[in-house]
């Protein structure tokens, strides 16, 4: 039966019962509820409050980050974003960070070398090695590891900017003087994001193929051309793609996140080091997350 | 005409408990009160940047916060705003601080000798030489220098409006001095609304002509200079005197 036009019927949430039942737990063990007695199911209410407050905050910070996002769709769309300010961010992204990132990828290719060798050498051709450090770092190694670099490197960076900026009211004087923060602050440095994440993902696959295969020559004996044929073999277009999909995926995920944060810090220094370490565990989930959905979604 | 009509707002608890104040334009008008009275959430939600959780503020007649962003942004534009601790973008030089107070649709039109033009004229007006501080940085400023760069910046934009959230904390008595008579002489000059929040009584009595005192989130006092002065109300008396607060004031506080 439908209620009256007079009749408000109040609907059942979790999160808010959670919240209650926390609320209860709490006032119980400062003696100041209705029940002063030790409740056995205490820890429980305690731990389903906790959890239903982290719910809350995930949810909340979801809708935030889709409103945000939607905001900086609508905006490029319009082209209200300034190239020069895209530039500027691709610049210190890209560039900058090539350093980091070469080093990161030659290492991870070297490593996956030597410890393939380790293991096929005596069981089975060499030449498989290629196969196996190429799969390796295009499907997985090279767009992960260089978002991890990038979250600490450009995530971090980026909140830690934003939410001083928050905290020292310049996001308030952009307000008060008709600039809009998401246009002149986010929507820049997540376009930057998703133009120059690929591309550094580009060279972070190429730079760990060669260093495994140079690994391979000078740890195991095999010759290039041996690294490169077992590379052929197993390869298909669709993995670059797949790698480079990644890459914008992240490139698009950490620098929202990361504007996210900072433009919703609160609480001075202290606050901005909360923030930019919620900003860091929310992008490393947020990528790894992303990387576990991307196999049944794409390599099917 | 700035009008508050009943501004509500609470955070852990009320901060603005109903503030209902009109202030005429070309008026200036000290906003006093103990710290933690709601001056500064006041002042923020003259240009939306906290949003009331009832009640409204009206500039010119147009609602603050029943306004579209487009309708909003113009309302902006008649509003200067010098914050606490100026709130200098710290990644850019002062011309480009100073600059950021010009629309952008003008910005964008805008030759560079013009607003070379602009700019320096704005640094003049708060006493700065242009050539001496248009390169740097905020953090190769003193504080009193980087009062006065978001004084120019706030006032570049032609506003009608100026509001001022502790113009002179942390500057140094001769400097705040130097502020205070900036802000009256910006008053005459330019005809704009003046809206001072401040601690600072015996610096602003001269320069008001209207004094507001909050208490406990409402308006507790509007008068006049003189009238503050002569004023009985303990709260205003142990304000403008600094007394020690007895058993009594402690009780109101």
């Amino acid at each position: 039966m439908r209620p009256g036009p007079g009749l408000r019927v109040r609907r059942f949430s979790w999160i808010g019962w959670m919240q209650t039942q926390s609320r209860i737990t709490e006032a119980q063990e400062d003696g100041s509820g209705s029940g002063r007695g030790r409740s056995p199911l205490r820890p429980a209410g305690r731990f389903l409050g906790r959890l239903g407050r982290s719910g809350e905050g995930v949810a909340q910070h979801t809708g935030q980050l889709a409103l945000l996002a939607w905001r900086i769709i609508v905006l490029t769309v319009t082209g209200k974003v300034s190239l020069k300010e895209i530039l500027r961010h691709m610049y210190w992204m890209g560039i900058q960070s090539l350093p980091i990132v070469l080093v990161t990828s030659t290492l991870a290719g070297v490593v996956t070398s030597q410890q393939g060798g380790y293991q096929f050498t005596g069981s089975v051709p060499l030449y498989i090695l290629g196969s196996v450090v190429t799969s390796s770092v295009v499907l997985e190694l090279g767009p992960v590891l260089t978002a991890v670099v990038l979250i600490g490197r450009v995530g971090a960076r980026i909140t830690a900017e934003l939410g001083t900026m928050q905290v020292s009211e310049q996001i308030d004087a952009l307000h008060s003087l008709g600039r809009d923060p998401v246009r002149v602050l986010a929507a820049p440095r997540v376009i930057a994001g998703a133009v120059s994440f690929p591309v550094l993902v580009a060279i972070a696959n190429t730079m760990g193929i060669l260093s495994g295969m140079v690994a391979a020559r000078a740890t195991l004996g095999l010759s290039p051309q041996s690294f490169l044929y077992g590379a052929q073999l197993f390869w298909h277009n669709w993995d670059m793609f797949y790698s480079l999909a990644k890459g914008t995926t992240f490139g698009l995920v950490i620098p929202l996140i990361a504007t996210h944060m900072g433009l919703v810090t609160r609480g001075g220094a202290e606050g901005v080091g909360r923030a930019t370490t919620s900003a860091v565990v929310f992008m490393l989930l947020a990528v790894l997350f992303l990387d576990a959905l991307f196999p049944p979604l794409l390599l099917q | 005409m700035v009008e508050y009509e009943g501004v509500y707002k609470t955070f852990d608890a009320p901060v603005l408990a109903g503030v209902d104040l009109a202030i005429p334009q070309g008026e200036t008008i000290a906003v006093v009160g103990h710290s933690g009275t709601g001056k500064s959430v006041l002042l923020k939600s003259t240009i939306g940047l906290i949003t009331p959780d009832r009640g409204d503020v009206k500039i010119d007649g147009e609602s603050v916060f029943r306004s579209g962003p487009k309708a909003l942004e113009q309302i902006r534009r008649k509003v200067g705003y010098v914050f606490q601790n100026a709130a200098l973008f710290d990644s850019m030089n002062v011309l480009e601080n100073v600059s950021q107070g010009i629309s952008e649709a003008e910005l964008k039109t805008m030759k560079h000798a013009e607003l070379l033009r602009r700019v320096g004229e704005a640094l003049e007006h708060v006493n700065l030489d242009p050539r001496a501080v248009l390169s740097k940085l905020p953090s190769e400023l003193s504080g009193g220098m980087r009062k006065r760069v978001g004084l120019a910046r706030a006032i570049i934009g032609r506003p009608e409006i100026l509001l001022y959230d502790e113009p002179v904390t942390g500057l140094d008595p001769v400097n705040g001095t130097v502020v205070h008579r900036l802000i009256a002489q910006l008053a005459e000059e330019m005809g704009v609304t003046s809206i001072i929040v401040t601690h600072d009584i015996d610096g602003v009595l001269p320069i008001a002509d209207r004094v507001a005192m909050l208490d406990k989130g409402r308006i507790r006092f509007v008068g006049t200079p003189d009238d503050f002065r002569k004023s009985d109300d303990i709260l205003v008396r142990a304000f403008l005197h600094r007394e020690v607060p007895t058993d009594e004031l402690l009780e109101v506080v």
